[in-house]
């Protein structure tokens, strides 16, 4: 089995790190998903949702609010201001991620359509878990 | 008898002392703990950052691609206008730990004026701000509370408009001076070169494909992961420095409980010393006295 290897940090730490199976990020110019051996890239990221499918198969979605990625053939590196990884123990503490998530973006965005996708793309992805 | 009571007051007075040191002491220590922890949290990102950066320094140079013009990576020979950003910290009882930053900038002032360069100061810290105020230094900025509770809100907002002046060329170098952490007792001095960036001091990394970049426009890119790059470095100083200023705290607060108790000692001794002299001039008052009835 094919993974990659996906790294997700912020300055004030690490978020994610381990081995994938494939990930969707929200890049400037659209939504791009990257699978192993992805040629190299650097791109830009906008307010949004990394999507991570996990080896496992199990799925596991990351707000984010602005920052960058650098795609090569050994993985992935993303370097982003600020993240909320959506999940938790309990339904109240995932209501709570969710609460911040969206604090984060709106603090992000000023462009409300987005902002509404984007709010969106947190339900949905918070319905997933 | 006023001398017994003098002493006995003085003893009272730096044993308070000493508990406020030594509380100090271990203020610092926690302070510490939790800087460190934020500082190796932040290493990660730092990693990753200079990672891409130098991947990125390596296909250029390997490609030559375009994005190595512009003023972020020119080298100008002797820098007209350079600015000194230096960190100190906004409370002062650290030893030597202001003060050195203070001799380093100094230093690179009269070294940068005695080659024709004009040096703008802009610092971070109560410390520094007081002491070149004093000394009629003129501020280009000063900014106090940062460099007591990083912030990477703050220190982006503080940085970019350096970053936009060194753009619009007003300044033709950025240089941040900071005392950094090096281990619980032990701090270093730091001066880093912030602009222009020298791609040649980035490792070289294998780069086996070219590297695509989006949007297409590769300046966009380039420049945003540089104004982040710059960021973070401005950032992560100001951790360091914390760090450092934390652990200067706790060696110098160390060294005043140190020798509050050496005087405790000292005035103990003399104390019970004036007490027996009372007692025996005293003693020899009496004999004498009844000498005299006999």
């Amino acid at each position: 089995m094919d993974s990659l290897k996906l790294e997700i940090v912020t300055p004030q730490g690490l978020i994610f790190q381990g081995e994938v199976k494939s990930v969707t990020f929200p890049g400037e110019e659209g939504e791009f998903g990257v699978l192993p051996r992805h040629a190299s890239l650097l791109a830009l990221l906008k307010p949004g949702v990394i999507e991570i499918e996990k080896i496992d198969g199990n799925k596991e979605s990351i707000v984010i609010n602005w920052g960058h990625v650098k795609v090569g053939e050994q993985g992935a590196t993303a370097l982003v201001d600020g993240a909320i990884p959506l999940e938790g123990a309990s339904e109240s503490e995932i209501a709570k991620k969710i609460e911040e998530a969206k604090e984060l973006i709106e603090k992000a965005s000023e462009n409300k359509a987005a902002l509404a996708a984007v709010e969106a793309r947190i339900e949905k992805a918070a319905k997933i878990i | 008898m006023a001398n017994l009571k003098e002493i006995k007051r003085k003893i009272g007075s730096v044993k308070n002392t000493q508990k406020t040191t030594r509380a100090m002491k271990l203020v610092s220590t926690a302070k510490l703990r939790r800087t460190e922890e934020l500082a190796k949290r932040s290493r990660s990102y730092e990693e990753a950052i200079n990672q891409t950066m130098s991947e990125i320094a390596s296909s250029i140079r390997k490609y030559k691609v375009g994005g190595i013009q512009g003023r972020y990576f020119e080298e100008s020979e002797l820098p007209a206008v350079v600015d000194i950003i230096f960190i100190t910290a906004d409370k002062g009882l650290c030893g030597g730990f202001n003060f050195q930053t203070i001799k380093t900038v100094r230093n690179l002032i009269a070294d940068y004026e005695k080659r024709g360069s004009k040096v703008r100061l802009k610092a971070i810290g109560k410390k520094g701000i007081e002491f070149f105020r004093f000394q009629g230094y003129p501020l280009e900025s000063a900014v106090v509370g940062l460099s007591s509770s990083p912030d990477y809100k703050r220190a982006a907002q503080f940085i970019e408009t350096t970053v936009q002046e060194f753009l619009e060329g007003e300044s033709d170098k950025v240089v941040l001076v900071h005392n950094g952490y090096k281990n619980m007792i032990t701090q270093e001095m730091k001066q880093i070169d912030l602009l222009p960036i020298d791609i040649t001091a980035f490792k070289d990394v294998e780069v086996t494909s070219m590297m695509e970049l989006e949007p297409d426009e590769g300046e966009k890119v380039l420049e945003s992961l540089i104004n982040k790059y710059i960021e973070f470095n401005m950032y992560y100083a100001l951790i360091d420095s914390l760090a450092a200023e934390h652990s200067a705290r706790m060696q110098a607060m160390d060294a005043a409980t140190k020798n509050a108790k050496e005087m405790v000692e000292k005035l103990t001794i003399s104390y019970n010393k004036a007490r027996q002299e009372s007692i025996t001039t005293e003693l020899i008052e009496i004999i004498s006295g009844m000498e005299a009835m006999k």
